[in-house]
């Protein structure tokens, strides 16, 4: 079952197109790399996918559910850690589970908190103010709280963007044990990152989805050395 | 549940900013108290009339700290987040007003306790004031809501306070309209503070030949207007921050 199919999504600010006529499909459970080069249009669309803007035209089906009719009902199914940090700064780590398991109406908040702090290993920072933490642990945090709802579709929008090779890799461990479990999107500068992590990568360059692919399928195709190649050489067209 | 949820938030986050509770709350009564020690000639800082121009103070930097939290809110990523959860829009205005009706109530008791510590006579109508700023507060809590929306956070700041300087001179809580000449006063009453401020008079005097028709129509007509002003900003600012 496809969890996201997106047909023919365009996105227009004023004179300047953002997303050009895009149309892919991702599988239930599948981590979706988005790559590009900065202004290619991957967080616009993932804007779109997310119900934060409005596309100028094109249909968007979540779990089969129409984007422009059902928007509230796919709300309560997806979650998004933005490229910035996103917690209330003057809440403890606590309270912003709490606050975020209160907006998603959590039945079972303790037990969820729980578990995720548990994930996360939260624990030693729990009753700390979140402006307080280091960049390392308020992108912990904040992804998180993405995962408060059980969401059956994840956006990961830059998630390890300014973190050290540490707390990076940390956070590519608890991505890769969601994999099969949520369908997620994931949005990334790091070459190697959408290759450790993703089943299947997509290449917008200008607005327009130029590739989609395995790593491995990337690579032959373009010929490349690896796969930061084959990305150059799909982005620029092989003008690089 | 999730505009109470939202609110609860925003109390904490208001509340824990001490700068926030000392204008809001300190200033004020500090200046009940030294307008008091000076006995000053003329009804205007009798403790009756000085008391709701205090309260109307106090509303003028909840408009600000409302500003401040608003256009913070918006500068991170935070409303990214809320604007992908099935919160509707009304949820994140009400979260905002409900949230300061408590540091309202606050304001208003402490206020009062302060004043009658000072010698004002407690009576019925000081409940029924606080109950009516309740509602004068709305005014002031959407102008915050409006400025946040359209400003930047450092912005914020400085918009409060033309806010605050709006209604100590255009008030009356200092110095009554007629002293200031035909143009100043007409200002006055277009504005909506020396309207706010009569009907919080009238109430806590008991005399409601104080609050004129023209006071509840200026009052009444900038609250709605502000208000779904702020409802239109908002939910437009929301998306397109996000652009």
């Amino acid at each position: 079952m496809n969890a996201i199919e997106v047909r023919d999504l365009t996105k227009r600010f004023k004179d300047k197109i953002a997303v050009n006529n895009v149309s892919f499909k991702i599988k239930e459970g599948e981590l979706f790399a988005l790559l590009g080069t900065n202004g290619a249009g991957k967080t616009t669309t993932i804007k779109m996918l997310s119900g934060l803007i409005l596309p100028t035209s094109g249909e968007i089906l979540i779990n089969n559910m129409d984007m422009k009719k059902d928007v509230f009902k796919i709300k309560e199914i997806l979650n998004v850690s933005p490229q910035e940090t996103a917690i209330a700064p003057n809440l403890t780590v606590l309270e912003n589970l709490k606050f975020m398991a209160g907006i998603y109406q959590i039945e079972s908040k303790d037990k969820k908190i729980k578990e995720l702090v548990d994930i996360f290993k939260l624990n030693e920072i729990l009753n700390k103010r979140a402006k307080t933490l280091s960049g390392g642990w308020q992108r912990r945090l904040s992804i998180a709280i993405s995962l408060i709802n059980d969401p059956k579709i994840l956006f990961l929008d830059e998630p390890t963007l300014g973190l050290d090779v540490i707390a990076r890799k940390e956070l590519w461990k608890i991505i890769n044990s969601l994999k099969g479990k949520i369908t997620i999107i994931l949005t990334t500068h790091y070459m190697e990152e959408a290759e450790a992590l993703s089943d299947r990568i997509g290449i917008m360059s200008n607005g327009v989805m130029v590739d989609i692919g395995t790593s491995e399928e990337l690579i032959k195709k373009t010929k490349a050395k690896n796969f930061e190649d084959a990305f150059v050489a799909i982005a620029t067209g092989g003008e690089l | 549940m999730r505009m109470i949820c939202f609110a609860k938030r925003n109390f904490m986050e208001l509340t824990r900013d001490v700068l926030s509770l000392v204008f809001e709350i300190a200033l004020p009564i500090f200046l009940l108290f030294i307008f008091q020690q000076i006995k000053i000639p003329g009804d205007t800082f009798k403790l009756v009339n000085f008391t709701p121009g205090i309260i109307i103070f106090g509303f003028a930097f909840i408009t600000l700290f409302t500003s401040t939290l608003v256009a913070k809110d918006r500068s991170t990523s935070l409303l990214i987040r809320l604007g992908t959860s099935p919160m509707k829009p009304r949820d994140y205005i009400l979260g905002y007003i409900l949230s300061l009706i408590p540091i309202i109530i606050i304001q208003n008791v402490l206020f009062f306790a302060a004043a009658i510590l000072l010698g004002l006579n407690f009576s019925v109508s000081i409940i029924w004031t606080i109950l009516i700023s309740i509602i004068v507060s709305i005014l002031f809590i959407a102008m915050g809501i409006l400025i946040g929306s359209l400003v930047t956070e450092k912005a914020s700041g400085g918009v409060g306070s033309i806010v605050v300087q709006l209604v100590v001179f255009t008030s009356g809580m200092y110095f009554s309209r007629e002293l200031v000449g035909a143009f100043f006063a007409k200002v006055c009453e277009i504005l909506p503070f020396e309207s706010s401020l009569n009907i919080i008079k009238g109430f806590l005097n008991n005399d409601f030949s104080l609050i004129s028709l023209r006071n509840i129509i200026v009052f009444s007509l900038w609250t709605i207007i502000i208000l779904i002003i702020s409802i239109i900003v908002f939910k437009k600012k929301m998306v397109s921050d996000n652009k």
